[in-house]
């Protein structure tokens, strides 16, 4: 058995950033990832990440707070919103002198800040349409240069207990030498990501399958705040591809099929730059009222002007082009809003801790402090990462250092192997493709933008047959060798789990807030709702539970942009 | 609809068969699939064993790199109809990319592409202390990496080097444009080491300058440009002790004498000791003539303005 | 009326590979070309200067183009590296006013003539792989290759980058196929044919190249070839000057003729053998001739 004081599943900004936090603070610590570390989703986050730098315009970490906690709709926990905008600039002067390459202001050579949705001043810091790559990078850079070691390509299937309930390792399949492996650890901390692929279209990658959210939940730790997912205003209809609010941010516009500029119906002052939600119902809106075209609505880069678009943007215009056949420096692009964020996640506490199961921690989209509340802000995700990834990767490095030699259960990888092989040897049921593509078309259809009673039953309904018949399953790959066939099966399960958590929490929330949006409970309702939900998984089924909100100054105001 | 077939190369080791072959999949999608969706939807829908290397779909996390029809592209940024209008066939061939070892059917050992890229040293290297806020770099300074920057690490490059073809050892094209995105960066204190570790055996001289990187990066990061430049770092840090760097050294002087190039002069700055000059192919070149005699024949006209341009011009690298 | 280009034959054309200047000089009344020499212009640095001195290549290869435009003509080259090194300046100059300003500022420090940016480079290939220089070929009636099966190398600055050359898909090139079939002969098809030959690192990293230029010169063997046809004289000295040290390298024997492309249509044109100095190959062409009938 491989042992580390610490182990952190997955290594995207989260997960690298607990990593190097850990080491720095003199454990052992290594990251297993599915992916090699440079393939994470985090790199393909665009616009930036928020600090009250100030380089643009005064601005404080009050400002940023305030702005975070009106966003998420007042259910970010507030205490938790100012731990992350206090640190926000140490985070970001942190990344810059390991080497971030910042897109840089004209004449002073500081970091150069764009304004965002929902910020009331320019505080997004970037490196042009880039800022999830240049972070990611720099991160793996460091992870290279500390020589953490790193298992690539190693898929986690399970969260390994001792008799107490304590995290004490994980087990994973090395999908190159087609292994099971147990690797022991005094504390682990998950952070793996979201899971944007319950959703279709999506932003997210293959790989956004809300791993630990999963894996937790199975070990009965709770999920908090799943029914929160984020909506991006701006995504390619052809396949559900990011274009960054950072297009908005420069100056874009979004018009309707009658060329107006339709949000200003919708936020009068903010305009393009509301708050993610409100712009996402908005085009909702304007399409389903028959002012959309081709189910769409435009992006107006145009008068931007080449030299900005190609300083700023070049991997949307990259991206218009390739995806869209449209070069926005010619002509609009047509998106939509498409599932972009999720909110909820392992239900933990302002150091990543999980309440519910000592040396288990979380950072990250998989995380659920909360610091997002209803609705993340743009450039909020990394911030967010890179934050709560350090003060996991801290915290888990004390608890590593205080925990005795933790008891691994010696037949930890039996379940995963005994798993495994009773599934490969089943024959003759569906395949996990068409059970993922039923899913994703379901969550699409009825807990999308706009939500209601019935159809959130209907699908929920829809889930709990697709979870009957995934227990028949069929793998047609029964090698050892990087079987993809195999880890999207596994996958398919995790995604199940997710989607029952989402829909559970959505057809009980009677309100509306941030990006949970009823029809049937327009409003906000503090009285009732101001609480996280927790799902827990018992005996198989999503049984929920509440959790209040910390607040400590700021009173819920009605939201308008 | 559209129709293709997909002619991709398979080797499945889990098989007992370690020999690779191609296998044909056909399938009816929109005009508008990537090869990537394409390898998907053959994955889910026909063939569960076929194994590919992917995530992101947009062309931003490196994964899916592979070659269509010869050709080293990122999978989920290449339309199928518009691969096929530019092979002029309606079968697309798939095979995994190039200089590397197979795994499973596309997906490929990448395991020396990573060690090259640690290789380089791919991290900020700064003297003395960090400043409590952040560096202040002038934004043409920082531009300078930006192109770099953009590199995802998906080997398209590296997959066609004709360097790397002929000695695996060849650090190649990604490695080194990471390389340069430290060493120019003004952050960086190792400019001359760099310079240094870059110049050695296998190292940027070792540059066949085929152009291939630059032609098949998806990114436009043009790894060649970065080597050259990196070549220029060397010259500045006067790192020029390397063959390949003496021949571009002579180049310079060759330029000095006459304004054209004196090949004699350029095989015996290179290599006094087994260059052109004493081989026996040098030998075999003078009879035939190709080794002119005289450096007086190169001159060109006003050659004064030569002169002051090799003086005057400062290098900004 | 012949068309008059500024002719830039590069110095390995006019020094150790003379016989590719010669044979072109020769063929250029043939081609309704008029070509005019370039006393001022310099080399272009062959990617070296580029390598160690970046600004000092823009302007030496800038000084170059504002030569051809002050005679005004258009640049013909006869190599694939001084073509793109020609081409590369051009485009960094023309795409970015403010570096053209600073260049111009150096040429005219120096005495030279400051450079506008009107002036096009084109290679002899190029010229003649289109439509218009096809139909010349055809009315030149020429006597042909008698069906020589002949391997195209293209090498690579005269492909890639595309953005930079921009003349055809840099991986599926047709104009030496055209070239070879118009005037006569059989192209024998190979995969190696957009390859490196290995030149430019041949003095420093002498095993690498030769490595390089064995791909090519195995495929145009295995493909039949009787002869191998290059635009490139740096292509030509790989290939052929060092073609023997390949084979023993490589314990392979290619006994590949390499023939300059203005040979190629020198031999369809009935050119004089002696004009084409093939005694300056290392490789025999004498098969090559006896089949053209030469």
């Amino acid at each position: 058995m491989r042992e580390h004081d610490v182990v952190v599943v997955g290594a995207g900004l989260a997960g690298m950033r607990a990593a190097i936090a850990a080491h720095e603070a003199g454990v052992d610590v290594a990251l297993v990832t599915k992916l090699h570390p440079v393939r994470s989703h985090s790199g393909a986050a665009q616009g930036g990440i928020n600090a009250a730098l100030g380089n643009e315009t005064e601005d404080n970490t009050d400002n940023h707070t305030f702005d975070t906690v009106k966003g998420a709709d007042y259910i970010g926990d507030q205490d938790a919103i100012e731990i992350l905008c206090e640190r926000a600039p140490l985070e970001v002067y942190q990344l810059e002198h390991w080497g971030a390459v910042f897109s840089r202001q004209e004449d002073s050579g500081k970091i150069a800040q764009r304004p965002f949705g929902g910020a009331g001043f320019p505080r997004t810091c970037y490196a042009a349409d880039l800022t999830g790559l240049v972070i990611l990078h720099t991160l793996y850079t460091v992870v290279v240069k500390y020589n953490i070691p790193t298992y690539e390509e190693w898929f986690v299937t399970d969260l390994v207990t001792d008799d107490d309930g304590n995290a004490v390792g994980v087990v994973a399949y090395d999908m190159i030498h087609g292994k099971i492996e147990t690797i022991g650890a005094k504390a682990v901390v998950m952070a793996t990501g979201g899971a944007g692929r319950v959703y279709r279209p999506s932003t997210n990658a293959h790989a956004s399958t809300g791993d630990a959210m999963s894996l937790a939940l199975r070990k009965g730790v709770p999920l908090k705040d799943m029914e929160f997912m984020q909506f991006h205003p701006t995504t390619l209809a052809a396949n559900g591809v990011l274009v960054t609010e950072g297009a908005r941010g420069e100056g874009g516009y979004l018009l309707n099929k009658d060329g107006e500029r339709f949000m200003s119906e919708y936020a009068p002052n903010k305009l393009e730059l509301a708050s993610r939600d409100v712009v996402s119902r908005a085009e909702a809106t304007e399409i389903q009222e028959g002012r959309g075209i081709d189910g769409c609505v435009l992006l107006d880069l145009r008068h931007l002007g080449r030299d900005r678009i190609m300083e700023r943007l070049p991997q949307i215009r990259e991206l218009a082009i390739a995806f869209a056949g449209t070069d926005p420096i010619e002509e609009p692009i047509p998106i939509r809003p498409g599932a972009h964020y999720h909110m909820g996640g392992v239900h933990v506490d302002n150091w990543g801790a999980a309440p519910h199961m000592p040396g288990l921690f979380a950072a990250g989209e998989c995380s659920c402090v909360s610091v997002h509340g209803a609705n993340r802000l743009g450039g909020n995700s990394l911030l967010e990462a890179v934050v709560f990834g350090a003060r996991a990767g801290e915290a888990s490095a004390a608890y590593a250092q205080e925990a005795p030699t933790p008891h691994v259960p010696g037949n930890a990888a039996d379940e995963t192997q005994a798993r495994i092989e009773e599934l490969l040897l089943r024959e003759n049921g569906p395949r996990q493709g068409e059970i993922r593509d039923e899913l994703a078309a379901v969550m699409q259809e009825k807990v999308g933008v706009f939500r209601e009673d019935a159809t959130l039953r209907e699908a929920k309904a829809k889930v709990d047959e697709l979870k009957a018949r995934f227990q028949g399953v069929t793998v047609d790959d029964k090698g050892k060798t990087f079987n993809t066939d195999l880890i999207h099966t596994i996958e398919t399960g995790y995604l199940l789990d997710l989607a029952d958590c989402m829909v559970t929490g959505a057809i009980a929330r009677h309100e509306s807030r941030g990006a949970h949006s009823r029809t049937d409970f327009p409003d906000r309702d503090d009285e009732n709702w101001m609480m996280h939900t927790l799902a827990y998984l018992d005996d198989g089924e999503i049984r929920l539970d509440y959790s209040p909100v910390t607040m400590t100054k700021y009173e819920p105001q009605v939201r308008s942009y | 609809m559209a129709s293709t077939t997909f002619r991709v190369f398979r080797f499945q080791p889990d098989s007992g068969d370690l020999e690779s072959y191609h296998q044909d999949f056909s399938l009816d999608h929109e005009e508008k699939t990537t090869v990537l969706d394409a390898l998907l939807r053959i994955q889910n829908e026909q063939d569960g064993t076929l194994a590919v290397r992917y995530s992101c779909r947009s062309a931003i996390c490196g994964s899916c790199a592979c070659k269509v029809n010869g050709k080293t592209v990122l999978a989920c940024m290449t339309q199928v109809e518009e691969a096929k209008a530019e092979s002029g066939s309606s079968t697309l061939q798939v095979d995994p990319i190039g200089n590397f070892a197979p795994i499973k059917d596309l997906v490929v050992d990448m395991t020396s592409f990573w060690e090259k890229f640690k290789a380089v040293k791919p991290y900020l290297i700064p003297d003395g202390p960090a400043p409590q806020k952040e560096r202040l770099v002038p934004k043409a300074a920082m531009e300078k990496v930006a192109k770099e920057s953009a590199c995802i690490l998906c080997a398209a490059c590296y997959s066609e080097c004709n360097s790397l073809a002929a000695d695996p050892e060849f650090v190649g094209p990604a490695a080194f444009a990471w390389g340069y995105r430290f060493a120019a960066d003004e952050r960086d204190a190792q400019r001359k080491n760099r310079a240094k570790l870059y110049s050695g055996q296998h190292g940027i001289w070792d540059c066949t300058r085929c152009m291939f990187c630059n032609e098949r990066c998806p990114k436009g990061v043009d790894p060649r440009d970065a080597i050259e430049k990196l070549g220029a770092i060397a010259f500045q840090e006067k790192v020029t002790k390397d063959k390949g760097a003496r021949h571009a050294k002579a180049f310079l002087i060759s330029m000095r004498t006459g304004g054209k190039l004196n090949e004699q002069l350029v095989g015996g700055l290179t290599d006094p000791v087994g260059g052109a000059f004493n081989a026996p192919l040098a030998l075999r070149m003078l009879q035939k003539g190709k080794l002119p005699a005289s450096p007086l024949t190169h001159r060109v006209k006003n050659r004064d303005q030569v002169t002051k341009l090799i003086k005057n011009v400062k290098e900004t690298i | 009326m012949p068309r008059q280009f500024a002719y830039y034959p590069g110095c390995v054309a006019e020094f150790s590979s003379k016989e590719l200047n010669a044979t072109t000089k020769a063929l250029a009344p043939l081609l309704d070309i008029e070509l005019l020499p370039m006393p001022q212009a310099t080399c272009c640095g062959a990617g070296d200067i580029a390598e160690a001195k970046p600004n000092l290549y823009l302007t030496l290869n800038v000084r170059i183009l504002s030569e051809a435009e002050e005679m005004g003509a258009d640049i013909l080259t006869i190599c694939n590296v001084c073509t793109l090194n020609l081409r590369r300046a051009n485009k960094m100059v023309r795409e970015d006013p403010r570096l053209l300003e600073q260049v111009n500022g150096e040429l005219v420090n120096a005495g030279a003539r400051p450079y506008r940016g009107t002036i096009d480079v084109t290679h002899l290939l190029w010229y003649l792989a289109t439509e218009e220089g096809l139909s010349l070929l055809e009315q030149r009636g020429p006597k042909g290759l008698g069906g020589l099966r002949v391997a195209p190398y293209y090498g690579c600055q005269l492909l890639r980058p595309s953005s930079v050359m921009g003349f055809e898909d840099p991986d599926r090139p047709q104009s030496l196929e055209r070239l070879i079939t118009a005037l006569g002969g059989e192209v024998a098809d190979y995969d190696g044919k957009t390859r490196c030959c290995g030149f430019p690192i041949i003095l420093a990293r002498e095993e690498v190249a030769l490595r390089e230029s064995h791909v090519a010169l195995a495929g145009a063997r295995d493909a039949g070839a009787q002869a191998m046809v290059t635009p490139c004289p740096l292509c030509h000295l790989a290939m052929d000057a060092y073609q023997r040290k390949t084979e023993q390298l490589m314990g392979e024997e290619y006994a590949m003729p390499v023939l300059h492309l203005p040979q190629l249509i020198g031999l369809a044109l009935g050119l004089p053998t002696q004009t084409m100095e093939f005694k300056r190959h290392f490789t025999s062409v004498d098969e090559v001739l006896q089949t053209v009938g030469a």
